[in-house]
């Protein structure tokens, strides 16, 4: 599994080599860089405006750009983002846990949820529990998160007051008491609800489907001869061979656990990593842009990785090499 | 084993939603905090939203960006402010000058910093030198480089500068490098305390500046709010600055949120929110509202729809594109839009059709009974005009051709950034043009391109809309004169623009500032005769503001007087 491994990792570094070039000529080919929204004849002059163009080079060949940015990026220097006036690294650290909170909060809800939902349908098929579950989670799937998050708020923010409908914690309470832990677990439930909404969907589905298949294989068939209790069959044997594609999921989760929640973190002003990303695009913050663009690459294929090996563990009949 | 541990989340799962819903005492309503005397009107935290998020920049001097300035309002006093014609108007610095050229200032004494500190004139001088230290980097030097012996000091040549001399701790007295009628509105007006900045002072690189904590996380200014916590792109906290030299304010708090746009109908509605503005398509629903009213201001933007009538060559505007040429057919054009029925569909009746390209609230503004043309909706005679400029329709197909005969259509472009109305807008004005006979195609084209496009005079863009905000100096060379590229149509009239010159030489105004208004009023007159772009409207402003609130004042340059401001508990 080591050789395995490795060999998969040095495969990654042409794949993202070839991947920041594309990255990079795409953001440059859009019309309009970070200097363009700020202009304000009445305040702004244009010579300042030439001359920060000059400055931050954006006058020069793209493949130029390029090759500064990459011989920069190695080293470590991320650049400056153009529109905090901050190092890039620094804006995206400041985001990065608000993110990570909600992303792990928002998989703890999924897979709570998806388990307990996808084993009740499993042993109770075709019943009535199993269709409403089944229906509610269409519904789930059906929905786009922006729809579904403006209702969550409506409903629950609004109407029924259990949750606030925007921003990561209080703004009055003092940092680091429990009153702030308790404020920011408050704020981020209902966010990472909605971003939870059509993987639980899926999740569930996925999972009744394969319980039910496996209820019908013949090992099933002989534990129950051999006197092994209900209980033991399903949520041993068969959960242990229905949670295969469950954890390939898992593997690909841990790019949404930190770029996919954009519309819902914009929906909510929770500051995070997908609304920076978003407003780099807008923006043309290149610098932000690239280093995040690499970041989620880089998690991307490590995720891929992971959910390989994962799925090596898990089902023995596969082997890695 | 594996099913217990599955009841325990789920039981852990349902008891922290239980836990989440009976801890919040504080619910999405926070209107309730502060100010347990209920006897006075004084006390509360007034909620504020906005939807663009703020970039974190807090300090004035270097502030780069709306959102930021709507939070430095409340913190930061400038030293000198203006009315609701703009014009300017002494706030904690008063002046005089003989000559446009040498000013004295006389500071208000008494006037304290969030630390305690007294505003003095060093304060001023300080902000002055670390912007000219700074220089071009500097979004302000052209605020600062007007000031004699600022170049110099900013290439080290000398170690102050010269243009600037203390008297005492309450007058300075500031040498410009000539005289101008505008050396007033264009110089930087904000101080800088100096023991704050003390470690950064003369540090010519504006990264340390914006990067430090002064600016981001502890700023301070002179307002009546002074900013206690900030959490990046979500909220500020200001809390009252008893010693206000205006006053003790009467706010308790000051919460400044960011919230998304779809939100802020819902938010104001159940009180999450007290103040925010808001977009004119919202006005019907927020009509509605029983616990919010409406406050409209005369706004300083206006909008246009501007014909290429040249290219941009060495930093001069030619006009050698004959499309647009004839002054009847833009004149038609104009007159065939029923600017108030478009006005009313789009924007909620919230603006008002303008003949110049100025907002009426300003000082320099013509009264439209000095223009020569009013312009009102009038297709007969727009088709009047197009059949003696020569378009008339000669083959039969409902449409005019040029005068040439052969076929015209307009090729309309509007910029798109993702709001529907827009396309719906600017279908309706190709229309108008149609039913006087011009045939026109519309192209929604994304708004950063939109604008790289007209900046470099692409042959896709003919005839475009668009807009500006003025600010407080009134001068609209910068829009419209023959060597800036932000005027888009490059209209060049030597006649107009001789005006223009004339309006901020010294030598022909003098100090007169009504001499000043008649260029002005003459400029627009010429403007308004030859319409190189069409005049369309001037917006309001509205903010919604919760019945709770009271004693809010707005005026086109901004918000005023938070001190006065007031929250019924």
């Amino acid at each position: 599994m080591l050789k395995y491994t490795l060999r998969r990792v040095l495969a990654m570094i042409p794949m993202l080599f070839l991947i920041s070039i594309i990255v990079f000529s795409l953001a440059k080919l859009m019309p309009g860089d970070s200097l363009g929204g700020e202009i304000d004849p009445a305040n702004t002059d244009p010579e300042y405006i030439e001359q920060m163009r000059e400055k931050l080079g954006y006058n020069d060949p793209i493949y130029e750009q390029y090759f500064r940015w990459i011989t920069n990026f190695i080293q470590g220097d991320f650049g400056k983002s153009t529109r905090y006036k901050i190092p890039a690294n620094e804006i995206i650290m400041e985001r990065l846990p608000n993110t990570i909170f909600l992303s792990v909060t928002s998989l703890i809800i999924t897979y709570v949820l998806a388990l307990a939902m996808g084993i009740y349908s499993g042993r109770k098929p075709y019943t009535l529990g199993d269709n409403t579950i089944a229906t509610a989670n269409y519904i789930g799937l059906a929905l786009p998160s922006f729809v579904a998050g403006v209702f969550a708020i409506y409903i629950f923010a609004f109407h029924l007051g259990w949750f606030p409908s925007n921003g990561s914690v209080d703004v009055s309470v003092t940092e680091g008491t429990f009153e702030y832990w308790l404020s920011r677990l408050h704020h981020v439930l209902l966010p990472a609800f909605v971003l939870g909404l059509l993987n639980t969907a899926s999740y569930t589905q996925f999972l009744r489907n394969d319980i039910i298949e496996n209820s019908r294989k013949d090992y099933v068939r002989t534990a129950r001869a051999k006197g092994t209790s209900e209980s033991k069959i399903y949520n041993v044997h068969i959960f242990r061979n229905s949670v295969i594609p469950l954890v390939t999921f898992l593997g690909f989760d841990i790019v949404n656990l930190v770029g996919g929640a954009i519309i819902t973190e914009t929906i909510f002003t929770y500051p995070g990593i997908g609304q920076l990303f978003l407003t780099s695009v807008t923006n043309r913050d290149y610098s932000v842009l690239m280093t995040l663009t690499m970041m989620f690459s880089v998690l991307t294929l490590v995720g891929n990785l992971v959910a390989d090996i994962l799925y090596g563990i898990v089902d023995p009949r596969i082997r890695l090499d | 084993m594996k099913k217990s541990f599955l009841k325990l989340a789920a039981l852990m799962l349902v008891l922290s939603l239980a836990l989440a819903a009976c801890s919040s005492g504080e619910k999405t309503s926070k209107s309730n905090e502060g100010g347990n005397k209920s006897e006075s009107q004084d006390g509360g935290t007034l909620t504020y939203a906005m939807e663009a998020e703020f970039k974190g920049l807090l300090d004035v001097n270097f502030y780069d960006g709306q959102s930021d300035s709507e939070i430095l309002s409340f913190n930061t006093d400038p030293l000198i402010t203006f009315d609701e014609n703009i014009k300017v108007q002494p706030n904690i610095a008063k002046w005089e000058t003989k000559d446009n050229k040498v000013y004295k200032f006389t500071f208000e004494k008494g006037v304290k910093w969030h630390n305690g500190d007294e505003l003095v004139v060093d304060d001023w001088i300080f902000a002055l030198e670390t912007i000219a230290a700074i220089g071009p980097d500097h979004q302000r030097w052209s605020n600062v480089n007007t000031i004699e012996g600022a170049k110099e000091f900013n290439e080290g040549k000398a170690d102050s500068i010269s243009g600037l001399k203390k008297i005492n701790d309450y007058e300075i007295e500031i040498t410009f490098d000539k005289a101008r009628a505008n050396n007033l509105e264009n110089i930087w007006y904000y101080p800088m305390n100096r023991n704050h900045f003390a470690d950064l002072k003369g540090n010519k690189n504006i990264d340390d500046w914006l990067a430090s904590d002064q600016v981001r996380v502890n700023p301070i200014g002179t307002g009546p709010f002074k900013i206690e916590k900030v959490i990046p792109g979500e909220s500020v906290e200001l809390v009252r600055f008893d010693d206000y030299w205006k006053g003790k304010p009467k706010l308790d708090k000051v919460v400044v949120k960011v919230i998304d746009g779809s939100l802020i109908v819902g938010e104001l509605e159940n009180g999450g929110v007290d103040m925010s503005a808001f977009h004119p398509s919202l006005l019907p629903e927020i009509k509605k509202m029983e616990n919010v009213k409406i406050e409209e201001v005369p706004g300083l933007s206006y909008y246009y729809i501007g014909f290429k009538l040249g290219t941009f060559k060495d930093g001069k505007s030619v006009m050698d594109k004959d499309k647009y040429a004839n002054k009847q057919l833009r004149q038609a054009l104009l007159y065939a839009i029923d600017r108030e029925e478009w006005i009313e569909e789009f924007f909620s009746g919230l603006g008002n059709p303008v003949n110049r390209p100025m907002p009426t609230a300003h000082w320099i503004a013509a009264d439209n009974s000095e223009l020569p043309v009013n312009y009102t909706y009038d297709p007969e005679k727009a088709k009047q005009l197009l059949d003696e400029a020569g378009y008339k329709d000669v083959d039969g197909d409902g449409f005019r051709e040029d005068p040439n005969g052969k076929k015209f259509e307009i090729n309309f472009a509007h910029y798109d950034t993702g709001n529907p109305t827009y396309e719906a807008r600017a279908k309706a004005i190709t229309q108008y043009w149609e039913e006087v006979g011009i045939k026109s195609n519309l192209t929604m084209t994304e708004v950063n391109l939109y604008y790289d496009q007209i900046e470099k005079d692409h042959e896709s863009m003919e005839a475009f809309y668009g807009g500006w905000s003025t600010g407080a100096d009134p001068d609209p060379w910068g829009l419209w004169g023959d060597d800036t590229v932000w005027n888009y149509p490059r209209w060049v009239n030597d006649k107009a623009n001789e005006l223009l010159k004339q309006a901020v030489d010294t030598e022909v105004v003098g100090t007169d500032q009504e001499k000043r208004k008649n260029l002005y009023v003459e400029w627009q007159k010429i403007f308004n005769e030859e319409v190189p772009a069409l005049p369309i409207m001037e917006l309001n402003d509205v903010y919604a503001i919760s019945n709770r609130v009271e004693g809010v004042k707005i005026t086109p340059v901004g918000m005023d007087d938070m001190h006065k401001w007031t929250i019924k508990q």
